[in-house]
């Protein structure tokens, strides 16, 4: 005798279901009462049991499909009578009581219900028939119900070589069973743990998160890595790019970043400059920036305003009475830090030797580790590449980084009457838990005294 | 309710964790209180509990609702699980009431009865605190002015056993959410009992209400649950909450 299964009602205005997950297939026997599919409608998932112990004859209906109520999904054959032909049954397992009779029942309401939440509706549903991944290929699910997690800890399975074959390829209880009895011999996923090398599957971490508050409910973390398209160029991540995000994440993390802008009139500068840097280029070899102009007269604020030049370390503000003067240098690689020691006892030309030295050897990548470390202030300069403004992101453990931007002749008021200047813009990042706005200004205002007023020539020995 | 189908009286057992639950412990014990009810070991059972952090995304989640990578959901220090319940992604955490009724239903089609039932617990719990709560006959859980304040999903059994319920945000960060497209549905927001009422409700406080409600709603004799029972579910330490409601 065949028994046809049918999709069950499962509410007076629920006229149709999602298969889920078939838990006995073809060939498998089911005893009576025991679980044969799991169905979905809106916010209810429902095993349905089997109404006679029996042997899977046929599925009808995949998982993920929709299908109205009374939609027959399946052929049981009784256990003992595999073979007779006669006395066929249709039963729909799971009505066990009697079907009311409703009225005036909209069909909108009914569609609602089965389609209330855009991820769980049936259109959802239909949708997700069509794109389940075959097993192995395709993006994978991240997460992992508890008892596929207990399974595998129990079973010391690395989850990262089972091929699931729940929705968006998801690890299920079977998979997991499936692979206890007979691991495959390659993991076909694309899917790898982000924890430390050798930890269990089951309690992954970050390597940058915290730890969990509570390391039972560590979660089991993993990371579907999408396969890049044609167009698309694969650059694995250099160390150096890697220290620099693990960087400057941990700044801004670490950091309650304020920003102050000044602007400073250059024409003081510009003319010192301009009248020595023949002369400078012929005795020292390299040109005169504007950069050392700008790094001595921060220096000299900087011993005036020693928060700036300050370090916090757990409740402690470590005030330094000395410079060293970080400066920001971009490579080929990415973005370094070479460090003037004592940059508060040199003079223009000193600093100016110092910063071509550490520049021009930061670029052929030639510093000592030593040189990179030790930054009590740091200064950033874009200008040269034409940026106006800047909010740069402090260098730890500094409590705070100057940017200085391009140099531009621009309109300005002067006495009533408009005048061409050269302006410069001077940004600073400032750290607010050790930093005020009035300091981080007097600070500004104490450098832009030195550039528009010192003579500089004297600085530069002419 | 009456068109919702009244219960006879069932002895319901009520477990009250003193402490926030491990969601994956509560899980389990969930799932064994349930095959436990099956075999009639046990009465109908009421789990009201609080869980740390935690992402659970029912088996017809969309993976898209997910809004932020496992690496940022882990660095707030949540958990992310797939749970055999309907609905889509939701959140669990601090501040908020969860509801796990395990019950042994007549039939299998006082399933949406059921659901339906969950709902007025908290309609009337919010009327309670002078918050006024509405169904949306389209849209399964508690709202207040398209906001919603407690979502609901459910596992049915084989044997008929109710799993899984109601979370009902109480004083809830609800930037949490941020995280997901809660139940799935874009255009809505969510919201706590204490933004409704403009004061802090506190998870302590919505228990009391929710409970009498509760046996009012499903018209259950409540008394406590063996001790058995209720160290299936151990509190963890530091019961956050109930030490800051009291």
């Amino acid at each position: 005798m065949t028994t046809s299964i049918t999709m069950p009602q499962l509410g007076e205005t629920v006229l149709e279901g999602t298969i889920i997950r078939w838990l006995k297939q073809v060939g498998e026997t089911v005893q009576l009462d025991e679980s044969l599919f799991e169905i979905s409608t809106d916010k209810v998932d429902t095993e349905v049991p089997s109404p006679i112990t029996g042997i899977v004859d046929a599925i009808l209906v995949a998982e993920g499909t929709t299908v109205p109520v009374g939609t027959e999904v399946a052929r049981l054959r009784g256990a003992d009578e595999a073979g007779q032909a006669a006395g066929d049954t249709v039963l729909s397992p799971a009505i066990d009581a009697p079907v009311a009779t409703t009225t005036g029942t909209a069909p909108e309401k009914v569609g609602a219900g089965a389609g209330a939440d855009a991820g769980a509706g049936a259109g959802a549903t239909s949708e997700r028939a069509v794109v389940k991944a075959p097993v192995g290929s395709g993006p994978r699910s991240i997460v992992l119900s508890p008892v596929v997690r207990r399974l595998a800890r129990e079973h010391r399975v690395d989850l990262s070589q089972v091929p699931g074959t729940g929705d968006g390829g998801r690890i299920t209880r079977r998979d997991v069973e499936r692979f206890i009895q007979a691991p495959p011999e390659t993991g076909l996923t694309a899917v790898t743990d982000i924890g430390p090398a050798g930890a269990p599957p089951t309690a992954v971490t970050p390597p940058a998160a915290p730890p969990p508050p509570h390391p039972g409910a560590a979660p089991t973390l993993r990371v579907v890595q999408p396969v890049p398209g044609p167009r698309e160029e694969v650059r694995p991540l250099s160390h150096i790019r890697k220290q620099i995000a693990s960087h400057m994440v941990a700044s801004q993390h670490a950091a309650a970043r304020a920003w102050t802008v000044i602007e400073v009139d250059m024409e003081n500068v510009v003319r010192v400059r301009e009248r020595e840097k023949e002369a400078f280029k012929a005795r020292e070899g390299y040109s005169l920036t504007y950069l050392p102009f700008v790094a001595r007269a921060v220096c000299e604020a900087l011993l005036a305003f020693p928060d700036i030049n300050s370090e916090l370390r757990d409740d402690q503000q470590i005030l330094h009475r000395y410079v060293n003067l970080g400066i920001a240098v971009s490579y080929e690689d990415g973005l370094i830090v070479p460090v003037i020691d004592d940059a508060d006892t040199r003079n223009l030309v000193g600093l100016a030797r110092a910063i071509n030295d550490l520049a021009t050897r930061a670029r052929i990548k030639r510093l000592q580790p030593g040189e990179v470390q030790g930054a009590t202030f740091t200064i950033t300069n874009p200008g040269p590449f034409g940026s106006v403004m800047s909010l740069p992101i402090i260098n730890q453990p500094n409590s705070a980084i100057l940017s200085l931007d391009a140099i531009e002749q621009r309109p300005v008021v002067i006495d009533n009457a408009i005048a061409i200047r050269h302006r410069v813009y001077l940004s600073l990042s400032w750290d607010h838990r050790v930093v005020d706005g009035a300091t981080a200004t007097q600070f500004l205002a104490r450098v832009k005294e030195s550039l528009e007023n010192w003579d500089f020539a004297e600085d530069l020995g002419t | 309710m009456n068109s919702k189908g009244t219960r006879s009286p069932a002895p319901t057992s009520i477990i009250q964790p003193c402490g926030p639950v491990d969601y994956d412990a509560a899980y389990e014990a969930m799932h064994q209180l349930a095959e436990r009810r099956a075999r009639d070991e046990i009465p109908d059972t009421l789990v009201l509990l609080e869980h740390p952090p935690t992402y659970t995304a029912g088996r017809t989640a969309d993976r898209s609702h997910l809004l932020w990578d496992e690496a940022r959901i882990a660095a707030r220090g949540a958990s992310i699980y797939d749970v055999d319940r309907g609905g889509s992604f939701t959140f669990h955490g601090p501040g908020q009431l969860v509801g796990y009724p395990i019950v042994k239903l007549q039939s299998r089609l006082e399933i949406i009865p059921h659901l339906r039932r969950m709902e007025e617990v908290i309609i009337r719990a919010g009327r309670d605190l002078g918050v006024l709560l509405v169904r949306d006959e389209r849209r399964t859980g508690v709202w207040a002015n398209e906001a919603k304040v407690c979502a609901l999903g459910v596992r049915l059994t084989a044997a008929r056993v109710t799993m899984h319920g109601f979370g009902l945000n109480c004083t809830t960060d609800l930037s949490w959410f941020d995280a997901i497209v809660a139940c799935g549905i874009a255009d809505r927001t969510v919201t706590t009992l204490s933004a409704l009422a403009s004061r802090p409700v506190s998870v302590p406080n919505a228990r009391e209400l929710v409970l009498r409600r509760y046996a009012e709603v499903f018209n259950a004799t409540c008394s406590e649950a063996s001790p058995e029972l209720i160290d299936l579910f151990p509190a963890m330490t530091a019961p956050a909450t109930i030490a800051q409601a009291r």
